[in-house]
């Protein structure tokens, strides 16, 4: 089920009943247990299989990997799991992509081979638990933390309904000790949870469905070249849609879990205004990017074997972080787009770097290391000229959309056209109250970003007079009421 | 400290929140306005459901709007003791709903298909939108979706503002004419007296709209927007043969299960009507469609109790047309196409 649903509000309903009444702590942990069944059963009831294969298998898997002195034996269980865990996702999520390119190649060498379309359903949030599993296994091999040892902790931490079919992605020691000792939501929690809760459900129902979404799928499904206004606000469109649908189902799952009395990892620290790439990355989807640093991208090398092992890890992070996304070839340009930005940043990196090596201890002042510690250092001068790079950096990212949200190269390369050169006889799309609500939407969504880039929503929440939280919170909730949009799925859930 | 502002901040959050509802629901109810559920693909599915009672029991109506507007559900079901499910989509063909009862193999029952020429004959992709979306919906419901349906049914039944099209958030800000560049085409703007929908899926237009010209004047210009749009020709040749061979071929699949099927012309009037003769001459597409697929079929002009409708808008007729239409489909239906209705009342059995 999706968190803007009604079903999903009397489900939380029930389920935060049952989470405070007076039960023992394993009949708490057995009612989440069921319930996130539940929420996953309520989309597609077979595929709660392949959670419990995946479920079972990780935990005693994860365990002898932990345990086993004899480091064949290690290895061989870290493949087996690999293969069960990837196999999985490879199977449901990019069988029909490989069979495709398959295809494709075959006969591009000369045999005639047309085998049937496959009829392979997605089922919800493959990626999302097959990367919370793996990171378990991979763990206990290399002994990072010790095994989970109750199945019931296990199953919980895995199935967890808060995150499960979207993020954000938990590591064991994130969530693990949670369910060992009891938690139940103090005042504030529970407050703070209803708080984000709203805050993202108005992300997702109001700005990214109710406003932006028709205009996004209006250029986008266009078959003709536009005018370059129309190309650029459905970009943007889409710009703002996938961060309020993302965001937004980040931002209710950690108020779900704070409901609850749990804490679950940011997702998103204000991406629109990231200043450069990398600060880009640690802050859009951050437990992924944060996943592939850890599991793919050190593994690989990371930056420890020379410079070009450098680029070339970083490029192979990106296209298969593009390639994660979706199973098809515009993904993994779109991540080849992001590995290239940032490749070209560390370049000027390095080169400022090697330019400015004598005199870098003296020239940057702590106050500016301290507000932008995220971002690359020759980044950090001026605060006027950072914002300029934060536009920057905002405009690059919204050509990468082009790729992630285009059906195929044709459309890609028909929306780039037309965002960067004057069609003759461009079709006139959109509505003057659609520019306007685009236009309105992505400058309010740049400016809260820069101001909120170094701070927290809750934080600024709690500092606000309460009359004005409690007027800003009532105008999102009569929006969302009004906005009358209750089904839709959110975008992650196809990834 | 904290908590207690953020317990006030609730607070006066729940009672904003609160009054604006209420205030909001007791304006739009002291203008008059009524419930109208959001005929949108979960209300579609939730008919396309139904289709599997008894042959004896319900027909099943596809089509286009007409068939929405003129069949008067109440009236159908009181002289036929008869449920009547609704199928049939503003704006679009009935082909696709037809191919999906055909290839329905548990769909054995009593099928009404409404022929309006311009949507029936035609190819253009967007006039199978509708249907697509509802029957993909139908097909993709998740267990949840079905819940949030009674629950979002239970929420419709009692709260005017809960009206997509009229009152949501995109509605509202749509009422704020803003002229748009030249080029741009817009949706059409229908009247919210024009398109009223119950929960039986059954168009209906408000008393007001019927007494208002300018309402009806709106709407027929909306008509005619649409018709300078359209722009394919009407169907003719290889492709009208194609579609005609489609349609018997469905048919035929629910005849074989023991199925009926029954075409009818629903009314309408002045230059729509005088269109629709030029563009697509009874001879051509009407009389075709009954001569390839073999059913029975009731065109409005060939019976003078219908014959005489003068539509408010030359497309679909006033409610209280409706129900003499109905009525008199109904007598029609079973004097001279021998269908039956086993469980209609006493009353009504002739």
């Amino acid at each position: 089920m999706v968190f803007n649903s009604y079903t999903f509000i009397v489900f939380f309903i029930v389920i935060l009943i049952l989470h405070n009444l007076p039960f023992s702590w394993k009949t708490k942990k057995v009612n989440l247990l069921i319930a996130s069944y539940i929420f996953y059963a309520a989309w597609n009831p077979p595929f709660i299989l392949l959670l419990w294969m995946a479920t079972i298998i990780d935990f005693f898997v994860g365990r002898a990997l932990y345990t086993q002195p004899n480091k064949h034996k290690r290895h061989l269980l870290l493949v087996l799991s690999l293969c069960g865990n990837l196999g999985m996702l490879c199977f449901f999520k990019y069988g029909g992509f490989l069979l495709e390119n398959f295809t494709h190649l075959v006969n591009a060498i000369g045999f005639n081979y047309h085998p049937a379309k496959p009829n392979i359903i997605l089922p919800a949030g493959i990626s999302f638990y097959t990367f919370t599993t793996l990171c378990y296994t991979i763990d206990m091999y290399k002994r990072r933390s010790k095994p989970v040892k109750s199945m019931l902790d296990f199953s919980l931490f895995v199935t967890f309904f808060p995150h499960l079919v979207a993020g954000p992605i938990v590591r064991p020691p994130q969530l693990v000790p949670q369910f060992e000792t009891p938690h139940k939501a103090t005042q504030q929690q529970l407050i703070q949870g209803l708080l984000l809760m709203s805050l993202g459900l108005f992300l997702k129902v109001v700005l990214a469905d109710s406003m932006l979404a028709g205009t996004a799928n209006d250029v986008f499904n266009s078959k003709d070249s536009l005018a370059t206004l129309d190309a650029w606000m459905g970009v943007l469109a889409f710009s703002g849609q996938i961060f309020c649908d993302f965001a937004g189902y980040s931002t209710c799952a950690i108020g779900v879990a704070s409901c609850l009395g749990f804490i679950l990892p940011e997702n998103f620290l204000y991406p629109y205004a990231a200043i450069g790439f990398s600060d880009f990355w640690r802050r859009w989807h951050i437990t992924l990017s944060a996943w592939l640093r850890d599991y793919l991208y050190i593994p690989l090398g990371g930056n420890r074997k020379g410079r070009l092992r450098t680029y070339t890890n970083l490029m192979i992070t990106m296209l298969l972080g593009g390639l994660w996304h979706g199973a098809s070839w515009t993904f993994v340009v779109w991540g080849a787009l992001h590995g290239f930005y940032l490749w070209i940043e560390k370049l000027i990196q390095d080169f400022k770097k090697m330019k400015m090596k004598p005199q870098v201890q003296t020239v940057i002042p702590a106050p500016v290391i301290a507000q932008g510690f995220m971002a690359p250092r020759f980044l950090k001068k001026v605060q006027s000229s950072n914002f300029l790079l934060a536009l920057l950096t905002f405009f690059m990212i919204n050509v990468t959309w082009v790729f992630f949200r285009a059906s195929d190269f044709t459309s890609a390369w028909r929306m780039l056209t037309s965002m960067f050169s004057h069609v003759n006889n461009g079709k006139v799309l959109l509505g003057t109250l659609s520019i306007i609500k685009v236009s309105v939407i992505i400058v309010g969504i740049v400016i809260f970003h820069w101001f909120m880039r170094n701070t927290r929503v809750v934080t600024v929440a709690n500092k606000l007079p309460w009359w004005l939280l409690g007027f800003i919170w009532a105008v999102m909730l009569l929006l969302l009421i009004l906005s009358q949009e209750s089904t839709s799925s959110f975008i992650y859930f196809q990834f | 400290m904290q908590t207690k502002n953020l317990l006030k901040a609730g607070a006066l959050c729940l009672v904003i929140v609160a009054s604006s509802l209420i205030s909001w629901e007791m304006y739009l109810r002291s203008k008059g306005l009524k419930i109208s559920y959001d005929d949108d693909e979960s209300l579609w599915a939730n008919k396309r459901d139904m289709v599997y009672e008894p042959a004896d029991k319900a027909t099943v109506f596809i089509g286009s709007s007409r068939n929405k507007y003129d069949l008067d559900i109440p009236t159908w079901e009181r002289l036929t003791g008869d449920h009547a499910v609704q199928l049939a989509s503003v704006g679009s063909t009935p082909l696709p709903v037809l191919d999906d009862l055909a290839n329905d193999k548990n769909f054995k029952g009593k099928l009404v298909v409404d022929v309006t020429e311009v949507l029936f004959f035609s190819t253009t992709p967007r006039n199978n939108q509708t249907p697509n979306k509802n029957l993909a919906w139908y097909k993709k419901r998740t267990p949840a979706q079905r819940f949030s349906f009674q629950v979002n049914h239970l929420l419709e039944s009692q709260i005017v503002f809960l009206d997509k099209n009229y009152f949501s958030l995109n509605a509202l800000l749509g009422r704020f004419k803003i002229s748009n560049r030249p080029g741009v085409i817009m949706p059409p703007d229908f009247p919210y007296d024009f398109g009223r929908v119950t929960y039986d899926r059954q168009n209906y237009m408000t008393a007001r709209f019927v007494a208002d010209t300018n309402l009806q004047n709106k709407v027929k210009g909306i008509w005619d927007f649409i018709r300078k749009m359209t722009k394919d020709p009407p169907l003719s040749g290889q492709k009208l043969d194609s579609l005609l061979n489609t349609v018997k071929n469905d048919v035929d699949k629910i005849k074989a299960r023991g199925g009926q099927v029954l075409f009818v012309r629903t009314p309408s009037s002045g230059p729509f009507l005088m269109g629709e003769n030029m563009g697509y001459p009874r001879a051509k597409y009407w009389d075709r469609i009954l001569s390839v697929t073999n059913c029975p079929g009731i065109y409005f002009a060939d019976y003078p109790a219908i014959a005489h409708f003068q539509c408010p808008e030359f497309s679909h007729l006033k409610p209280a047309d409706a129900i003499v239409f109905t009525q008199n489909l109904v007598d029609i239906i079973q004097k001279e196409k021998g269908w039956t209705f086993p469980n209609k009342p006493e009353l009504t059995k002739q």
